[in-house]
Formats: structure tokens, sequence, C-alpha cells
């Protein structure tokens, strides 16, 4: 860009310009470079803010995601945002059993795991079975105990079969019209603010793995699991403490497991929960044929015996687990099914 | 023109070559000019992102309890929730409730001895006995700080009027200055308030001498293997970009030195260390380090947004698929042993360099290649907040050999 300061140059040798032209040649050159100065940093920010320059093309990444995910889930209310009346109250006191069961519905939990362990970030995390997807579509019928079930009914079976409820101090779920219902329900309507009543809304439950042609197989699934698993979960499966005690990795087998009639011991659910949630941060690390591999092999370890056995354990799978479950079955001449010690 | 006509002149005997001034062409000015401004800009925003962090999170803080009025309120949440709980209720089998405890209905010396010391033994709060590790806070709050809290804890929990001081804080902290947290509610039954009794009684300390290579490898070094204390610190409490080692898992520095070594984990001076020790000398030097407690010496640095950093530690960044820290690092950034180290205390130059260090692919040594993908997903601003945030927590109490490990050491010495 030719400049008029350039075809202005005066001539060598010839006499130092007059002191106003000086002046105003100098008032010029900083006004213009100043000006260039100014554009070339307006040019600069905006490469930068809109994430063209900076940061390894991180930033990039990150939007990509989030646009991705923004226009997929439902986005529920921030932790920060709970209000502060009575109402509020509940809610804290039910994220509060969401996040940490055993210390604050400890009479109904006969296990070692929490709710938050299968419904991730509290109970909000699309296809974790975030809870403001399930609120939405209760009372509804399942087949799994043939009635309309409310959301209390849900969370009675949450307690029976997930937590563990036969192993606890009360010997069983939360009674009819406990306080636990209703602190969870509450928190449960508040993370669902917003969202449309009777919907099925994109990210509820976990989405469904397609089975693959060879189908599943434990031994494959120790190799899956000692390469991704156990370093949160330990090589034996029951998971890590920290320093106090406090349960960091849930267990995923064994007494302080699910039992038996919990939906994740059904190799399909736990392969659907593991495609699309583990390793943490890692959704679809693993292929579709890994993640059934190694819900199979969780599932082909003994665990809390399900509740619902009067009889024998070959009665109780011909009555209720005719799913994908290595319940009832004989794996390396042991017969699964006949549970833990304790439970 | 005139260039020319000069040129072709016979150059005189007086001549004197000599420059003529020339501006500064344009193009220069204006880069320099905006990377003034680019500069202005970049401080005015780390400052007032550290200055609107601070501000938010204690806000947010003090909206979160509904207490507003109390200063104390917000101290509690930042500082004593992650464990105890926003109720106060503790977690079963592992934490200690505050709610109905007798520690917080016990005189106001016992709440504030708990705090500057921290415990690390066994203690009955109800009828429940729990094996206590609490960090001690003496290094991370002031006298100020520890009265607020102890007075909103006692008040809130037990019942009891405000009667901790700044001074009476200074006092309590003068009276044990050096000693380390308290063995078990025994002890401070025993020492504070007699009315504590009972306590479970503590189980005789079990001290484990270090055997006198590993001690002489970390204060005198030996050729290549300089000494761990030259840089590390005396107490492996490190130093800006030299990491804190206290309290990390044995079997990760030990996993670390391996890396060095074999140069999965880069890093020039560690790497001729490594290269020096033998597999043995690296397993003493961890569980060396791991024993080890001392007051945190990290303080934010960065300008990180310590709101958006406690935020990334306690719940993640799930729409940008970042799990909270402290799910895999435990809930109190106290690491979770074998595998993954204690966070909490740590210099934040150091953290922020390994967390971008990962992302730009230099580091790429975690399990599951967890840390690569995780920090790759933060921003430098993300980097920034975490690293600050996780220095403001108060250390990770030492882990307590365990009877084999005890046993071990006596016999092979």
């Amino acid at each position: 860009m030719p400049t008029p300061h350039d075809k202005q140059r005066q001539p060598e040798g010839a006499p130092p310009a007059t002191a106003p032209r000086s002046h105003g040649r100098t008032a010029r050159t900083a006004i213009l470079a100043l000006a260039g100065g100014g554009v070339l940093f307006v040019i600069g920010m905006a490469a930068f803010e809109t994430g063209l320059l900076g940061d390894g093309g991180d930033d990039t990444n990150r939007r990509e995601t989030a646009a991705k995910q923004s226009d997929a889930a439902f986005q529920p209310p921030a932790l920060g945002a709970i209000p502060d009346d009575e109402n509020g109250a509940a809610i804290r006191r039910g994220m509060a059993i969401f996040l940490n069961t055993k210390t604050n519905a400890g009479d109904f939990v006969g296990n070692d795991l929490a709710c938050v362990n299968c419904h991730l970030d509290a109970g909000r995390k699309p296809g974790s079975a975030p809870m403001w997807a399930a609120w939405v579509v209760y009372p509804k019928y399942r087949s799994k105990n043939g009635k309309i079930n409310t959301m209390e009914d849900r969370l009675k079976g949450c307690f029976t079969y997930s937590m563990n409820g036969q192993g606890s101090p009360s010997g069983g779920p939360p009674p009819v019209g406990s306080d636990v219902y209703r602190d969870l329900e509450i928190y449960f309507r508040w993370l669902a603010t917003g969202a449309p009543t009777g919907e099925k809304m994109k990210g509820a439950g976990y989405p469904k793995l397609k089975k693959t042609d060879i189908g599943y197989d434990p031994a494959r699934g120790a190799k899956v699991f000692e390469q991704n698993c156990a370093s949160c979960h330990g090589a034996d499966g029951q998971g890590q403490r920290d320093i106090n005690g406090r349960i960091v990795f849930p267990p995923l087998w064994g007494s302080g497991s699910y039992n038996w009639g919990a939906g994740m011991a059904r190799v399909n659910t736990a392969a659907a929960f593991i495609k699309e949630n583990m390793p943490l941060g890692q959704e679809n690390r693993l292929t579709d044929q890994q993640a059934w591999d190694v819900a199979a092999f969780i599932d082909s370890h003994e665990r809390p015996r399900d509740p619902r056995q009067t009889g024998s354990v070959e009665a109780t799978a011909k009555a209720h687990h005719g799913g994908e479950s290595y319940y009832g079955k004989t794996l390396n001449g042991r017969l699964l099914g006949t549970g833990t010690s304790g439970s | 023109m005139t260039r020319q006509a000069r040129d072709n002149r016979a150059p005189e005997e007086t001549f004197e070559p000599y420059e003529e001034h020339r501006g500064i062409p344009l193009p220069v000015l204006w880069i320099a000019i905006a990377l003034a401004l680019w500069g202005v800009v970049m401080l005015f925003q780390s400052h007032s992102a550290a200055d609107s962090g601070i501000t938010r999170r204690a806000s947010q803080l003090s909206t979160q309890t509904g207490q507003t009025a109390d200063a104390g309120a917000a101290l509690f949440v930042a500082n004593c929730s992650t464990c105890h709980q926003p109720e106060g209720t503790g977690i079963s089998a592992a934490i200690p409730p505050l709610a109905g405890s007798p520690f917080t209905a016990a005189r106001p010396e016992v709440v504030t001895q708990i705090l500057l010391h921290g415990i690390n033994g066994p203690i009955r709060v109800g009828d429940r006995d729990f094996n206590g590790h609490m960090p001690s806070f003496a290094s991370v709050l002031s006298n100020e700080e520890i009265a607020r809290i102890g007075n909103y804890v006692r008040k809130r929990f037990g019942g009891q009027p405000p009667e901790l001081t700044p001074q009476l804080v200074a006092r309590e902290r003068e009276r044990f200055a050096d000693r380390g947290p308290w063995a078990g509610g025994a002890e401070i039954a025993g020492t504070v308030d007699a009315s504590l009794a009972p306590q479970p009684p503590t189980v005789p300390a079990r001290i484990v001498p270090t055997d006198a290579a590993t001690r002489h490898l970390v204060n005198d070094g030996r050729g290549d293997a300089w000494a761990c204390a030259s840089c590390h610190g005396a107490q492996g409490q490190g130093n800006e970009d030299v990491p804190r080692l206290a309290g990390l898992p044995a079997a990760y520095i030990a996993k670390q030195l391996g890396d060095f070594s074999s140069g999965r984990r880069d890093n020039d001076s560690m790497r001729v260390v490594a290269r020096a020790l033998s597999k043995r000398e690296m397993a003493a030097l961890g569980r060396y380090y791991e024993r080890l407690s001392v007051p945190s010496t990290a303080r934010p640095s960065l300008g990180g947004d310590l709101a958006r950093g406690e935020k990334l530690a306690l719940e993640g960044d799930w729409e940008n698929k970042v799990p909270a820290c402290f799910s895999c690092h435990g809930p109190s950034g106290f690491g979770v042993a074998p595998t993954f180290p204690s966070l909490s205390a740590q210099h934040p130059s150091y953290t922020a360099r390994q967390l971008a260090d990962w992302a730009g692919g230099v580091r790429s040594n975690s399990p599951v290649q967890m840390m690569e993908k995780i920090s790759g997903r933060l921003s430098a601003e993300d980097r920034r907040a975490i690293a600050d945030y996780l220095a403001t927590l108060p250390p990770v109490p030492a882990r307590k050999p365990t009877p084999e490990e005890a046993s071990n050491a006596n016999t092979a010495r």
C-alpha cells in the first residue's frame, strides 16, 4: 500500500524540513499508525474470539460439542438455582439423598451404591437415564410388575433392587408415603422445570445398543475390563474408597452392589449404560462389541439375591429373568443367582 | 535522482559516512500498537476475571445457604460441606456428622483445635465410631476465618453462642504450634475438653522409620540422582513449578519415576534423576513421601476464576464432557490410592502446566487416556481456574501405614 509518507520523502542531503512541516508529518504518521494498529488489533481480537486462533483448536472443539449437545438435549436448571423457600429445602434434601443415598436414606439401603452412580451428574446427564426425562412420563404402565406405576412405585423398585433394600436396616424399601419419596420426587420435578409433560424426551434412559453378530462373551469382556475399567473400579470390581473410607468408585458386583433384580443386572441395560457413559468423559470409547462383552463379564459375577425369589433360582429365572441375564445360568460349573452372603 | 547524482561524484576526502534519519515503517508501528492494545486488554481481563471470580463465588455461596447475613455460612460451604455435607449430616461410615455432635457443643477451644490441626485417628460421635482423617486448615485459613467458621458451626449444629475471636484462635495456634494432627477423639478429650470422653482408644502411632538409604537419597542425593529435597523442599512441599509430593500415593510416585526413566513422561531433569534410581528406590521414595504431611504453601497465583474452578472440581462441565475432578480424585481432592494423586494444596503453576501438557500431547501417561481427553476439553481459562481453586484447599492428611506395611517395613530393616 503506497502511503503519502513515501512520496513526500525529503531529498537526501536537503536541509531539514521546517519545524511546522515536520510536526504535521509526525502527527500524520501517528494518526496512521494508531488507526492501522487499531484495525489490526480489532481483526486479531475478532479472530481470537471466533476461535480461529489460540488454544490449539480446543475452543472450536468445545464449541462444537456444546452446539451439538444444545440442540439435542433438555437443559435442567443449574444446581446453584435451587430456590430459597420450603420447596428449595425439600429439593436440597432430595438431592442429598440422590448423591449420598446411604447417608440420607440409610434405613433403606442395603449396599454401597448411591442413585448418582448410574444417573450421572446428579441425575442430569442425557443418556444416563436423567431424572428430568423420567419425571415427565410417570405414572405409566411397566411390564416389570404389570401395573400402572406412579413415580413413588418406580422409586420403590429402585430401593428394592438397585439399592438392595432387603439388606438394609429396615429390611426393605421406604414405606408408602415416606418423606424419602417426597424429597426425591420434588427434586426430579425441579430438574424437569420447563420440560414437556408426557413426551419421550431426547436423552431419556440409556440409548439402546444394537446386538452384534457374534454375541457377547464374558471371557472377552474380562480383557476389556482389565484394560478400561480396572483402574477405577479395581481389578476385583469392588470399587475404591478414599482415605476416609468414602466410596469414590462403586462396586460392580458382590454384596456391595445392586441385586439380581435390578435393571442393571441385565446385560443389555448394562451394555447400553457402559457404551454411553463409561469411562467417565469418554463415552463411546468402547466399541459396541466391547460394551456388550464387558457388560456380560460384569453380569457373570455373583451379587445379592433377587428379592422376588421365593423358591428355587430356576423357578425365579423362569418367572422374572427371560431377558439378557446370567441369572440362573451355570458358568464354569457354578450356578449364578444364589446370592452373596449377607443379602 | 539526487541519490544517483551523489553516488557518481568522486568521493570527497572529507566525506564522513552518515546515516539519515528514516521513519519507522508504518506496518511495524501498526503491529507494535496492536500488540500494546492486546497486552492492555489481557492484563485487564485476567485482573477482572480474578476479581469477579472471587466475588461471584462468595455471593453464590451465601445465596446457596440462604444465610447471606452470616459470613461464616459461606466459609462453611466452601471449606467443610464437601465432606460434612451442607446440612452437617456427614457421610455414613466415613465422615462424622456435625449436627448434634458433642464436639460442636463443647468448649470453643475444641472446634478451634480441630480446625487448626485436623484429626488422624479414631473418634466417637454419638454412638458411632469413625476413623477420621481431617486435614489441618492452619495453612489455608486466617484466624479471623477460623473464628467465623467455628462460630457458625457451633451455633448451627451445637446451639452455642459465638465465643470464638481471632485472638482466641491466635492463642490456640500458639498453644500447640508445632504439633501434627490430633491422634483421635481420645487425645482431644484428654487435652482440650474432658467432657468429650469416652472416646475410642487411640491406636498407638505406628512409627515406620524410613531407612537411612532413602533419607540419604532425599536429603543428599547420589550422583545423578540429585537430592529430592533440593527442588521439592525439605518436607516435600514443592514450589511453583515443582510439585508438592507430600501425601501423594506411594504407587503413584513410583509409577511417575518409572515413566520419567522410560521416557513415557518427559522432563529433562527428572529423566536424569529417575535413570539413576533402582525400582526398589523408586518404591521406597514413594512410601517416604506418602507419609509426609506438611502445611500448604500453595496459593492461587494464575488469576483463575475460583468459582469456575470450584464448579469444575465438584460438578464438572458435562456439556463439554468434562466430569468433576473429584469424581475420580476423591470427594475432597485427597486422591484415591494407588492410581489417582491428591490434588489439594498442589501448586497452581504445576497443575496448570500438567493440564496443558496433557491437552497438548506432551504428557500422555494417564490410565485409559483419562487426563489427555479431559484436559483437551478445557480452555486455558478453565485450566487456570482449576489450578487456582485446588491451591485454596487444605493439604491431604498423611495416610497411615497399614499394619502389614508397618510390619513389612520393620522386618525389612
